[in-house]
């Protein structure tokens, strides 16, 4: 079984993150605070409840070596959250946004988060020493709709962000006085604060959950199509892939190694995506048990109600309103899957570990050392 | 994007409406010899893209038309079709079912339910979801 622990904390979770040694978690239950949990023997107990929004927290990060922990709401304030003894220190971030902010992400090496907004901006935020405070940096460009994901490069500067308008897009967020221009690397560190390196139209509906390999060479985003994509050599020839898969549309990606790729989303089942010595990538399985996949039982009753319709009939005794009792498909999860994070090691080229939350208030811990099948692609 | 596609089809438009001329008589005559399923390849295939011609979209549709209306065995028509047609057949199971028109209906949701069963819910999706190239 790939899941290792299954935790219902709340009716509804919007997105989570871990503290830096996985011993707490910090969640949004659905609504505008932030509750921190402790797993003490077995058992989760909440410690800290952050209270500071005044809607939805769209996002939540925390960032492993500086310990601290960033949060974006949908009342367009950002907040980071400093542990001073037993509290955690609110300071407010100034994005300067008239929209929502929907995601947001720590850099790196942690000296900038990006915030995207449904303003159709990218705010870059960073800490000024002098004044004490968190100044923002917004890319207000080329999007046409609200960005939907972003993900940082792992050389710090480049940004990756996802939008509605079903282009993903790649962004230079070099900023003087934060980032050193690296004297040996190539054209990332010539580019100058929200310079776009490459615009992804590979997609004609939404698009989601963009991430990097780890090595960055490689970028997989998901559309709202059920497709995913995958591009190689990110720079002014790239190599994209356009994988369509059977099932219901994904809305979150994670990289577990540089051949594997688990998409979550709305089939309530974490999908394997793996890739073939060509580089080609497929997908291979579902990672939990699945219930009968769509067999003709619930299928054939749902069309002959709908030719009943057509002949006139009525279908008397068959209650069969669309609802179905069962509505769970993959038996762990029972909603929509909209977030996944890694667990694995800051910076390493491959996880074994990762966890996932979803609209029915469920956070599943997900393990791979037991699947052979998938260990050719780790 | 929208200008230069405009530009291209006022000088394709006609020769589009030709092509799918072609493709009717080769369709007919491929279903006199009872090869039904070859008819829908050949109808699926170059389907006018990204085209906001009416008349050309209306033109293939009533060819795909034909040629949907003209299969009987629907299980068997998917042994031998490859699975690159399987979105575009979906988007036009789509047209097919917004007519209206009973025996259309009847015939197209045969094939939907198949289809479904065969390619799964993100055929749907990916019909549903493509708003850019429509037919």
């Amino acid at each position: 079984m790939a899941a290792v622990a299954v935790h219902q904390f709340a009716p509804c979770i919007t997105c989570h993150a871990w503290s830096p040694d996985h011993s707490m978690i910090a969640l949004c239950p659905n609504n505008n605070e932030v509750h921190i949990y402790r797993s003490s023997q077995d058992k989760w107990e909440r410690v800290h409840v952050l209270q500071k929004h005044d809607q939805i927290v769209s996002g939540i990060d925390w960032s492993p070596r500086s310990n601290r922990i960033v949060t974006a709401s949908h009342d367009r304030n950002s907040y980071v959250w400093n542990r001073e003894g037993p509290e955690w220190v609110p300071t407010l971030v100034i994005l300067r946004l008239n929209r929502a902010a929907l995601c947001v992400q720590w850099s790196p090496r942690e000296n900038k988060f990006a915030v995207g907004s449904g303003a159709k901006t990218v705010c870059i935020c960073y800490y000024e020493q002098d004044n004490n405070w968190w100044v923002s940096k917004l890319i207000r460009k080329r999007h046409d709709s609200s960005v939907t994901s972003v993900a940082w490069h792992p050389n710090n500067i480049l940004l990756a962000t996802t939008s509605t308008d079903g282009k993903c897009r790649v962004f230079s967020t070099f900023i003087k006085g934060v980032d050193t221009r690296d004297s040996k690397a190539g054209s990332s560190s010539d580019s100058k604060f929200g310079e776009q390196i490459i615009q992804l139209d590979l997609s004609f509906s939404w698009a989601f959950g963009v991430k990097w390999s780890p090595s960055g060479n490689t970028l997989a985003y998901v559309g709202h199509n059920s497709m995913i994509y995958f591009v190689d050599d990110v720079g002014p020839s790239p190599l994209a892939q356009n994988v369509a898969f059977r099932d219901l549309p994904l809305r979150d990606v994670l990289f577990v190694s540089e051949k594997m790729v688990i998409g979550v989303g709305f089939d309530c089942n974490p999908m394997v995506f793996g890739a073939d010595e060509r580089g080609i990538w497929s997908f291979v399985r579902f990672l939990g048990e699945r219930k009968s996949s769509f067999s003709g039982s619930k299928y054939g009753s749902q069309f002959s109600e709908a030719f009943g319709k057509f002949y006139g009939q009525s279908k008397t005794g068959v209650s069969n309103d669309g609802i179905d009792p069962s509505r769970s498909r993959g038996g762990i999860h029972e909603n929509c899957i909209n977030c996944i994070v890694s667990l694995g090691e800051e910076g390493s080229s491959r996880t074994l570990r990762f966890s996932t939350s979803g609209l029915d208030g469920r956070v599943v811990i997900w393990a791979l050392e037991n699947q052979e099948d998938l260990s050719e692609y780790l | 994007m929208a200008g230069k596609e405009e530009f291209v089809e006022a000088d394709n438009a006609e020769a589009i409406i030709t092509r799918i001329e072609h493709k009717s008589r080769k369709i007919e005559s491929l279903l006199k010899l009872f090869k039904p399923v070859e008819a829908l390849k050949t109808a699926l295939e170059g389907s006018p893209p990204k085209t906001r011609d009416e008349r050309c979209k209306s033109a293939n549709w009533i060819v795909v038309h034909r040629a949907i209306m003209a299969i009987k065995d629907v299980d068997g028509m998917f042994s031998t079709l490859d699975p690159e047609y399987y979105d575009i057949l979906m988007k036009y199971l789509y047209r097919g079912l917004s007519t209206g028109d009973r025996p259309t209906c009847d015939q197209c949701l045969r094939i939907h339910e198949k289809l479904t069963e065969k390619a799964g819910l993100g055929c749907i999706l990916r019909a549903l979801a493509d708003t850019v190239n429509t037919v």
